[in-house]
């Protein structure tokens, strides 16, 4: 597809880039700016919830995320996530409430301050679905400065990016391919496996940490016998569980596993030739030299 | 995707590749062609290749009708009914099925796999609607039409064990109920014949039973009959959160600091979220020690926390929904 106008979007960054994950925000910001893609932060978001508010109450899921989708409207943009979970969540409240009875619309609006009003006019989408959609992966590849020939990436969709909503799906949550589709056009080698549309384990982390780290040391071991040189995510929260907590995941299995975890925007601006340093690549908890190392970096 | 065109009444072959194995012994594929009516559905092909081509493949079967839940595998890698799936709907490019055992489960012969552990699961979250309630002598329990519309999801389950199947949880957790079990006590609890509510409430409020789901929503992928198991256990977990004499465990403080941060700033503020959730807990977050000195040291835990640009909205909004919702 060629663009033919600049690509802009409402950028709902999350909370874990803006926390835990620097390098993810950092990363983002480098690579839609080598891209051309124009972003308008919308710095008066709230968090998502990442599920959780649901189980305090629906309507708290909705109200709070119908607040942080008119945010988008109000800009006139479709909105991009970078994170699974903050997509999924998003996504599956906008589905709902563009199809729910003007009853529970009006209920909602009247919890909303005055200044915002949800219409279900705007989209959300994750980075990786409108690098795909709107983008184009043949406008991208050409962007390639540094191939990354070689390097071979095991995608980790997140639970929420595949299984999350029920329309505007990109991928089959069965056989997804999108991730995939990035690597080979970046370059790199696509890693089959099985643990790639499965579970990080990070909801169990804080209460139930033995099967938290037991799920993560599963997947991973997965990646290390598909042979990867790394695993490639675009969402954080399963970066905290695979990449932060990784050194706890080896402590538990009595096993050293030594895998870098990427975002997916690191790997991208790796393949657009952008120092390592602006994509936070030296902010990670299991090294990613690696990683370079196999780029000849 | 192929549509057949049922006005042609064309045949079509299919391979099927069926997983093939007897108790622990390596599995084998086994490829079985066959010529299928349109609109034949993937058991009616499996009873084909029984009957003509291989009497030794082993697979459940029963209504063929989608209600007894028996002929439960994964067709293409997911759980499904191959009752309920038209061959023509799923072959893929290459005119080829793979047809695979349920997961979750250790496999008895091929496409058999050993329920015990599902069942003895479904008996751990006592689905049956409590005896004593039963010792009413004067008249019939009754039921409005508003009460029982809250079963009708849950009671939807034909326990067939798709969700069980791609149930992350069970996968490592072997202790862990599964979501047939979680939607199973959902309809306990919410049934108005039942007594035993509260003590109900007190066994599912523990990382074995409704806080040992991951919501990764591969149950309310697979249910074949939209019993959707996540959204029954998240309605758990919003009884269990709004109880007020169940004692507050981890899983309970994790979500109430998490709104209540959220209320205060917009976001969440990891660090502090980390020390309000343990701050009951010196040995826990002693453990977590050198995480936080890890992520420190590699700037991923900051020390500054600023609230989202008018976070007074956010806050107005969540005091005005908990007013809306709980009242």
């Amino acid at each position: 597809m060629t663009t033919t106008k600049p690509l802009k979007y409402a950028y709902y960054p999350g909370c874990v880039s803006r926390g835990a994950c620097r390098e993810l925000y950092l990363s983002t910001a480098a690579v839609t700016k080598a891209l051309g893609i124009e972003l308008v932060e919308l710095k008066s978001a709230a968090c998502c919830g990442a599920g959780t508010f649901k189980e305090d109450s629906e309507l708290l899921q909705d109200a709070v995320n119908a607040r942080n989708l008119a945010l988008a409207e109000a800009e006139g943009l479709t909105m991009m996530t970078q994170c699974s979970t903050c997509q999924g969540v998003l996504g599956r409240v906008n589905e709902k409430l563009q199809a729910s009875e003007p009853a529970y619309r009006e209920r909602i609006d009247a919890l909303l301050t005055t200044e915002h009003h949800y219409n279900g006019t705007a989209d959300v989408r994750h980075m990786l679905w409108i690098l795909l959609q709107d983008y184009g992966l043949d406008n991208l590849k050409a962007k390639v400065k540094r191939p990354l020939t070689g390097l071979r990436c095991a995608s980790f969709y997140g639970c929420y990016l595949l299984r999350g909503q029920q329309s505007g799906r990109v991928d089959d949550p069965v056989n997804p391919k999108s991730l995939e589709q990035v690597f080979t056009a970046l370059g790199a080698t696509p890693v089959e496996y099985r643990g790639r549309t499965r579970c990080c384990g990070f909801p169990l982390s804080s209460y139930d940490t033995k099967n938290a780290f037991a799920m993560a040391a599963l997947r991973i071991d997965e990646a290390i016998e598909a042979e990867a040189d790394c695993l490639v995510t675009p969402c954080p929260l399963c970066h905290l569980n695979l990449d932060s907590r990784q050194p706890e995941v080896e402590k538990a299995i009595g096993r050293r596993l030594g895998m870098p975890v990427l975002h997916l925007p690191q790997l991208i601006g790796l393949a657009l030739g952008i120092e390592s340093a602006q994509l936070g690549l030296g902010q990670h908890i299991v090294s990613t030299r690696p990683v370079l190392a196999r780029l000849g970096l | 995707m192929l549509v057949h065109d049922s006005a042609k009444k064309k045949s079509m072959e299919i391979a099927f590749r069926v997983r093939r194995q007897t108790g622990n012994d390596p599995a084998t594929y086994q490829t079985y062609k066959l010529d299928l009516e349109p609109g034949a559905t993937v058991l009616d092909a499996l009873t084909q290749i029984k009957w003509e081509q291989d009497g030794t493949l082993a697979f459940r079967k029963n209504c063929r009708n989608a209600i007894c839940g028996s002929c439960g595998m994964r067709i293409n890698g997911k759980a499904a009914l191959a009752c309920a799936t038209r061959a023509a709907d799923v072959v893929d490019e290459r005119g080829e099925i793979l047809i695979q055992p349920f997961g979750n489960m250790p496999v008895i012969k091929d496409i058999v796999v050993d329920m015990q552990d599902f069942w003895k699961h479904l008996d751990q979250v006592e689905p049956y609607v409590s005896t004593a309630a039963r010792n009413t002598p004067e008249k019939e329990f009754l039921q409005t039409p508003e009460q029982r519309e809250k079963l009708e999801q849950s009671g939807n389950c034909i326990l067939c064990g798709a969700c069980y199947s791609e149930c992350n949880s069970r996968e490592i957790n072997p202790e862990f109920v599964g979501p047939h079990a979680l939607a199973k006590a959902y309809r306990m609890v919410e049934d108005n014949r039942d007594d035993q509510t509260e003590k109900r409430l007190e066994r599912y409020n523990q990382p074995d039973y409704a806080w040992g789901c991951t919501r990764c929503f591969s149950c309310d992928e697979v249910c074949p009959m939209g019993v959707q198991p996540l959204e029954q256990i998240q309605k758990i977990r919003t009884k269990l959160l709004h109880s007020r004499k169940l004692p507050e465990n981890t899983a309970m403080r994790h979500r109430r600091v998490l709104v209540a941060q959220i209320r205060n700033s917009g976001w969440l503020d990891e660090t502090r979220f980390a020390l309000e959730v343990f701050a009951k807990s010196p040995e826990a977050l002693l453990a977590l020690a050198p995480l936080g000195l890890r992520m420190l040291l590699k700037g991923k835990m900051p020390l500054r926390h600023h609230p989202i640009d008018n976070f007074a909205e956010v806050t107005t909004l969540i005091d005005a929904v908990h007013q809306d919702d709980y009242n």
